[in-house]
């Protein structure tokens, strides 16, 4: 990989030039207090994109796997529905994509791409995006306090499957392209060659943020041992279960959930649409067939899953890794405190109480 | 990432119904066929005992149905019962009408596995829908199997399904076929009580080595003819079974169908005893 040295002012014009180039730039801007979120960079709002800031709860993932999406239109002619596959596959780019989520989606390109079924429509909305990293290097603004990617080993600096990643040195910015795509931008003279000093510097800059984590140590690999062997006690998860106010807020919020269900809608006569959208496994609907049957009726049936999926040991190995990529959001969002970190803590005491 | 050679694997094609038979209450059979030959010539010639497609009514959803027809025959065919509003709007065609189909999908019978071996069949109910495929498979190939046993339960006389098949089946050289009741009715003189106790009857005796189980039914039969088989002797690796979950994609995309750590639409609908029992959300 190749990495350059950019002046902090001139930074922006990364976004400028994707722009020329025809993208649409997402990028994070700051609300009020804690808020953030991704928006479309147009020239009203480029100078306010936040370099740093607390990572927007709605993840980038919905640039590659929208949350509601059309697929395709039947049409009724003659008694007979013809479906069309529709695609709305905007070329994007996302700039301050965090590591975690860059993570995140790299797991979705397994999961979509990597079986004996492709996914047409993650394809081409994967083919499209330009994808910007930011690494996590400001302990006030980018480092919250449920951020755990040093335990999942998925940041503060993504290490690959991004097209360029950008890190604050102070003064100055290291770009480091992971593509070809990325690394042509280094044909700009804006981007100059670095020193022994710049890659000694970004060596200090992560070696400082990693102390900033509040959450530096996780026992994912005992927790991992201990639901693929199933030694968690259903006790345990059902004292789990108890806390869930089954929301679906963990997923909606998760860059490596991939759960959707499908919907139609007529929308004028004789045409449907067939939209996909995300779905959650913590609600009773996910599994309930149509006599009514539900395999998974109990609240803490449905937990377990969540956490089983993310962290049993035969699906790490047929995504080579874990669905967990650290980012904190279920921490933050969930109003029962059973994010991942409390429930790698809940599982790891009551089995630890048990052995 | 070349999408060039990507199919769109949740499109689904036309497809034509032409023909409706009535079986028991709530459950026909609806023969259909792709409106485009060479789909149907594809399907034809890829589809395995055990498979599921996925039925599509625009505007209504998308439904996934076990597939009754065995490789070895001509017609392709569905038999479901009315309980949702997909199988609602199935039971509301008439021949002529036309609906949209997409698979096979799932892993199927491996039927070479079931070569040289003793075949028990024991069903309940619409348990049988699945079933049917292999036991017309099985038949079309008999002489590559060992001794053959057909056990079929239903709530009542009039609840018994493919009764020209059973029929067939009961005069068939080669195969035991032992129906029963949980309920007998006037004029009914067949065997009342749960499957299970065919197990029982005089002259049945079934094989413990070498012997594979089929078992489909409703949940309830279903734990009670496992344990009636276990105590026989039978391993729980060669107790085999389907499992039906709800599907959004039957791709192994959507997460609906999750069992454990397989995936119902590709990793099964056909599971052993022991896969199930591994993968701890069973039945």
């Amino acid at each position: 990989m190749k990495a350059r040295i950019v002046d902090r002012t001139d930074v922006l014009k990364i976004v400028d030039q994707l722009r020329q180039q025809g993208y649409q730039v997402m990028a994070p801007f700051r609300g009020r207090e804690r808020d953030s979120y991704y928006d479309l960079v147009t020239d009203e709002n480029r100078n306010r994109i936040a370099l740093h800031c607390p990572n927007p709860y709605y993840p980038p993932k919905r640039f590659a796997f929208p949350h509601i999406e059309r697929t395709m239109q039947a049409t009724r002619k003659d008694g007979m529905w013809d479906a069309q596959a529709t695609y709305d596959i905007p070329k994007l780019a996302v700039f301050g994509a965090r590591s975690c989520d860059i993570a995140g989606l790299f797991h979705l390109d397994r999961f979509f791409l990597g079986k004996e079924y492709r996914d047409i429509y993650y394809e081409k909305h994967r083919e499209n995006l330009f994808l910007v990293n930011f690494a996590c290097t400001d302990p006030e603004l980018d480092i919250s306090k449920s951020c755990f990617c040093v335990c999942t080993d998925t940041g503060p600096a993504a290490k690959d499957h991004f097209d360029l990643q950008v890190m604050d040195l102070g003064a100055e910015f290291m770009v480091v392209a992971g593509t070809p795509a990325g690394e042509a931008f280094f044909k700009d003279p804006m981007f100059r060659k670095g020193t022994q000093a710049h890659v000694d510097k970004r060596h200090a800059v992560l070696n400082d943020a990693r102390t900033h984590f509040k959450e530096r140590t996780s026992w994912f690999s005992a927790i991992v041992r201990h639901i693929s062997q199933g030694k968690v006690l259903e006790k345990t998860w059902q004292a789990v279960g108890t806390r869930c106010v089954e929301c679906g807020g963990c997923t909606y919020v998760c860059p490596a959930c991939t759960c959707f269900t499908v919907s139609d809608r007529t929308v004028a006569p004789d045409t449907v649409d067939r939209f996909r959208m995300w779905d959650a496994c913590s609600f009773a609907g996910f599994t309930r067939m149509a006599g009514g049957h539900n395999p998974r009726k109990a609240v803490h049936d449905r937990r377990n899953r969540r956490f089983f999926r993310k962290l049993s040991h035969y699906f790490i190995q047929r995504e080579l890794q874990m669905a967990c990529v650290g980012c904190g959001r279920c921490a933050e969002v969930c109003h029962g405190d059973i994010g991942m970190p409390s429930v790698v803590e809940i599982i790891r005491r009551a089995t630890s109480e048990n052995a | 990432m070349s999408s060039s050679s990507t199919q769109n694997i949740y499109l689904p094609k036309p497809a034509t119904v032409y023909k409706i038979v009535d079986e028991i209450a709530q459950v026909k059979t609806f023969y259909w066929k792709f409106d485009d030959p060479e789909e149907q010539k594809r399907f034809k010639s890829s589809f395995k005992s055990g498979q599921i497609c996925q039925i599509s009514f625009f505007g209504i959803g998308e439904m996934p149905l076990s597939m009754p027809p065995s490789p070895t025959e001509d017609e392709v065919f569905f038999t479901c019962r009315k309980v949702g509003t997909c199988s609602t709007a199935l039971h509301a065609m008439k021949p002529g009408d036309k609906f949209n189909v997409r698979g096979p999908y799932g892993n199927g019978f491996p039927m070479e596995e079931y070569y040289g071996k003793n075949l028990i069949f024991v069903a309940g109910g619409i348990g049988l829908i699945p079933l049917r495929s292999v036991i017309i498979s099985v038949l079309a190939n008999r002489d590559k199997f060992k001794k053959v046993q057909i056990f079929y339960g239903s709530k009542d006389p009039t609840s018994l399904m493919y009764l020209e098949d059973l029929k067939k089946w009961e005069k068939a050289a080669g195969v035991e076929c032992h129906l029963t009741v949980d309920r007998g009715a006037p004029g009914y003189t067949g065997n009342v009580g749960l499957v299970g106790s065919l197990f029982k009857l005089p002259g049945v005796k079934i094989p413990v080595e070498d012997t594979f189980a089929f078992v489909c039914g409703p949940p309830i039969m279903f734990r009670f003819v496992i344990k009636d088989l276990l105590a026989l002797g039978l391993k729980e690796q060669f107790i085999i079974s389907t499992m039906e979950r709800y599907m959004k994609c039957a791709v192994g995309k959507c997460g609906h169908c999750c069992l454990g750590t397989a995936y119902c639409c590709v990793d099964g609908p056909v599971f052993t005893y022991e896969q199930i029992l591994r993968l701890g959300e069973g039945i």
